[in-house]
Parts: structure tokens; sequence; C-alpha cells
């Protein structure tokens, strides 16, 4: 097994009996043998001519220890999204809740239409010239206030049309209150719609229980299915977490596949429960089962079984631009959460932390010094990103993950970053196997 | 041997804006750019196909 490096500015890997160079600067991806693997890794290894040939012609085409650009983003002061939560109540009880349970440390509470509406007039206000604008009914649990969620809907629709502009509406749900109504309205009105499922019954009973303490898988697997099988094209996502509990996730993945579900993310858990957080101690763990997932997963693509892992997707061709990728999610200061009473936060992992609050929908941002400090994020303000082979596809990670583990938005939390790393690798792989796969058929 | 797999069709240096928020996606905890496409070249694309 050759060792993973990053020298310069390309990052050699091996994923199998493959070996793979990433290009950081231009961000192109190459197949190789291993006995260049191992000259590119810097160590003493005679190349013929004409393999030190192709390599030069990479480094020409400029596809190989390409020069990094570095610009500072410009920075958009225009918002474009908001987290909207509907409803600071949950019909579950989740162990590894990082809301509380759906409460946020406060007041179980709906928020008023009275308060939607007013959020949907300051993301207008506040948008500028943008057209197109973004509203997640989150929670809690968005379906526990349903009359809301359809008042703002069609309110923002309206509203949106006279100005020449459009909304893109998601809602992340539990499943617990799908019903023929509520799926009809999703499929009209969602773009995109996230549903939380973890997998195996029993893992899912593990820890997402209804306030009694059962478990709610079966209360909500039929649901799910049912919803997915009338979705059509229309986005979604079944959205898992893993625990400590469940570091055989891959298992989870594939269940949800056998289910019917065919796009699917499954995320490392936020958590400070001792029993459920994830440690260093795990990673070795971790990376084999995200290894075993990829080796799947490519299986069941060849075998015409395919589906989507979130986090196996990278788009090196057509994906994001420069400017994007260096300025990572823009919370703070294009995409805010507002909570039941109007008040904003930077995004839903810092809602109700009281030094984050940053104004309110009514009488707007009133913490500058906030929404500058969150609009001066970027991957260059990150310093431990700097020489990371996986950068320009991470952005430098989650702030508000930055903030929970290491007390700062621009210190990546390092278990954070060597699970992106190896899921990028694994994204890499399978990006890679994909086309051979189409070239050969 | 080494052979090219994937790269970018053009380098897109300065953004639009036009792509949706990062935090909207699947996760909601550890999104990542890098799993998203380019809105409007995935848009303009499928014009050209369409026609």
């Amino acid at each position: 097994m050759l060792p993973c490096s990053v020298i310069s500015m390309i990052h050699v890997f091996q994923f199998q009996d493959k070996h793979y160079v990433y290009d950081v600067g231009s961000g192109a991806l190459h197949e190789c043998d291993e006995k260049t693997a191992r000259f590119l890794s810097g160590e003493k290894v005679s190349l013929s001519r004409s393999e030190l040939d192709e390599i030069e012609t990479l480094e020409k085409e400029g596809l190989l220890y390409a020069e990094e650009v570095k610009t500072y983003p410009k920075k958009s002061d225009k918002v474009k999204a908001l987290c909207l939560h509907i409803c600071h109540d949950c019909n579950l009880r989740c162990k590894y809740c990082f809301a509380d349970e759906g409460a946020y440390h406060a007041a179980r509470e709906m928020m008023p239409f009275g308060t939607a509406k007013t959020a949907i007039d300051f993301l207008l206000r506040e948008s500028g010239d943008r057209t197109t604008l973004e509203v997640d009914f989150f929670g809690g649990e968005p379906l526990m206030n349903l009359d809301v969620v359809k008042q703002t809907v069609y309110y923002a629709k309206e509203e949106a049309a006279k100005r020449g502009k459009r909304f893109l509406f998601t809602t992340t749900t539990n499943g617990l209150l799908l019903n023929d109504e509520t799926i009809k309205f999703f499929n009209e009105e969602m773009e995109n719609v996230v549903l939380s499922l973890d997998g195996r019954k029993e893992v899912h009973d593990a820890v997402r229980k209804t306030p009694n303490g059962k478990g709610s898988f079966d209360a909500v697997i039929d649901k799910a299915k049912k919803f997915v099988q009338s979705r059509g094209d229309k986005h979604y996502y079944v959205r898992g977490t893993f625990t400590a509990k469940n570091l055989d996730f891959a298992d989870d993945v594939l269940f949800l596949a056998d289910q019917g579900f065919d796009s699917i993310s499954m995320e490392p858990v936020v958590t400070d429960i001792e029993e459920l957080k994830i440690k260093e101690e795990h990673l070795p763990i971790i990376e084999k089962e995200y290894e075993r997932l990829c080796v799947e997963y490519i299986k069941r693509m060849q075998r015409g079984e395919g589906f989507n892992f979130f986090h196996f997707n990278v788009d090196l061709e057509g994906g994001p631009c420069l400017e994007k990728r260096i300025s990572a999610c823009g919370a703070g200061n294009e995409y805010f959460s507002v909570v039941p009473n109007g008040d904003l936060y930077p995004c839903h992992q810092f809602a109700g932390d009281e030094k984050w609050r940053m104004g309110s929908v009514f009488e707007g941002i009133q913490r500058q010094d906030i929404r500058e400090e969150f609009a001066k994020n970027c991957l260059f303000t990150r310093k431990k990103c700097g020489d990371c082979f996986a950068k320009f596809i991470c952005s430098g990670g989650c702030s508000a993950n930055n903030q929970h583990f290491c007390g700062d938005m621009n210190d990546p939390y390092p278990l954070t970053c060597a699970m992106m790393k190896k899921r990028i690798e694994c994204a890499l792989h399978v990006l890679a196997q994909r086309k051979a796969f189409q070239e050969r058929n | 041997m080494i052979k090219t797999v994937a790269k970018p069709t053009k380098r897109n240096i300065t953004g639009c804006g036009e792509c949706r928020s990062t935090c909207q996606s699947a996760c909601k905890t550890s999104c990542t750019v890098g799993n998203q496409s380019c809105e409007r070249v995935t848009r303009e694309s499928k014009i050209e196909k369409d026609n």
C-alpha cells in the first residue's frame, strides 16, 4: 500500500489496485501505474523517456503541478437563502439531536405566519437583484406547523412573481406526518425534501425515539417509501446520521438503497454525548467503511442497480466555479437561520446561542460585526487548509463544526477533515470507475 | 503510464452566484461545495441538449 502524500500541488493516492494523481491547482484527475505513482510521490524510481514525456506533457497542458489560483472571493452582501425554523418542537426525541430534541434550549414553540411572512419580506428586500431565492423549512419537525408552511409558500410565490424572482423550497422532515396531503403538497411545491432515516431498524430505533421512548422506524418507513415512489424526478435525499454505535454504517446506506431509496446521504453525528460521539480511535474503522461502501457502490452501478450517495459525487468537469469553491457555505452573510420569534442566526447550528444572535427579521441585521466575520471567511482564512489536497472541494469545512469543536470557525476539526479526505478519495475513485465503465459499454 | 480521467472543461473563476447555498443540499452538517454542480452550466447544458 502506497502512502497518501501531498507533494507540491498534487495528491497521489491508491484505492485498492488503482493509483491516482489529483492535481489540486487544475482540478484534474489522472490514473497511473504503480511506478509512476511512486515517482510522483517523490520516490527514487527510474521512468522511461516516454513515461517522463507523458508527465511533461500534462505539466505543459496545465494539468499537473498547475499553479493554484489565489484570489479572494468577491463576497456579495445580498441574502440568498433562509432556513426558517418553522417549528421548535418535534414529535421525536432523537438522542443525538443538536437542536435539543427540537426545542433549541428554549421553550417549544411554533413560528407564527406573521413572522414567516416578515422573513420572506426580509429575504426579498435583502436579496437585491438576485432572482433565485431559497427557503428551507426546518425544525424541530416542520410538518407540525404545516398550515404556516403552506401559507408561507403561497405568500412567497405571490410576492416573488411581482418582483420577477422565484423561490426554491426545501423541507427537512422526519417523515412521521407524511400522508396523502403532505406528499401532494411536497411534490407540488418543494424543490427538495430531506427525509431523516438512519438505516437498519435496530440502528434507527436506538436513537430516533418517540417521546414515549419507542423506536420510530415502523412508523416512518412505509410513509417514506410511499413518498419517494410518488416523487418522480424531483429531488429528495434520505439523510441518515451515523454514530459510534453504528460504525458499520455502510450497511445502513446499503439497507436504505435496498428499500428503494436512490438518493442517500449519511452524515457523522455532531454531538458531545460520550456513547455516540465519533472519536479519533474510530477513524480507521470509518475509513475502511467508506472504502467498503465505495466498492459495493461501484459494483451496483456496474450492475445497473446504482444509487446516488451524496458524498461520492464530485464534479471535476462542470463543478462549481472557483469563486464558489473558496467562498464556503455563505452562512452568516448570504444565508441565515430564522428562529420562531424572528431572530436571525448565522445558520441552524448556531440557533439559540445568544452570542451569535445577529438581529431579527423585524429589525434587520444588527450585528454587522458578526456578518463581516462570516463574510471574510473563506478557504484562505483557514490557514491549516493551505497544504491540503481537498481544499478546493471541501472549502475548509463547516464553520459551525469548526466553531463547535475547535472554538474557531477558521480552525478545521481534524477528525472531520480526515473523514472528508477519505470521502473525496472514494468519490474520485467512483468518478474514474464510472468513466471507465461508460467507455467499455 | 499516466492518463487523464477528468479535467475541468472550463476553469470558471468568477462566480455568477446563481448556485444554491451549500447548506440547502443533503446533509445540513457536513456539506461540501465540491459535491455540487454548477447550476448555470448544468442548466445551459440541458437547454443545449433539449435543442
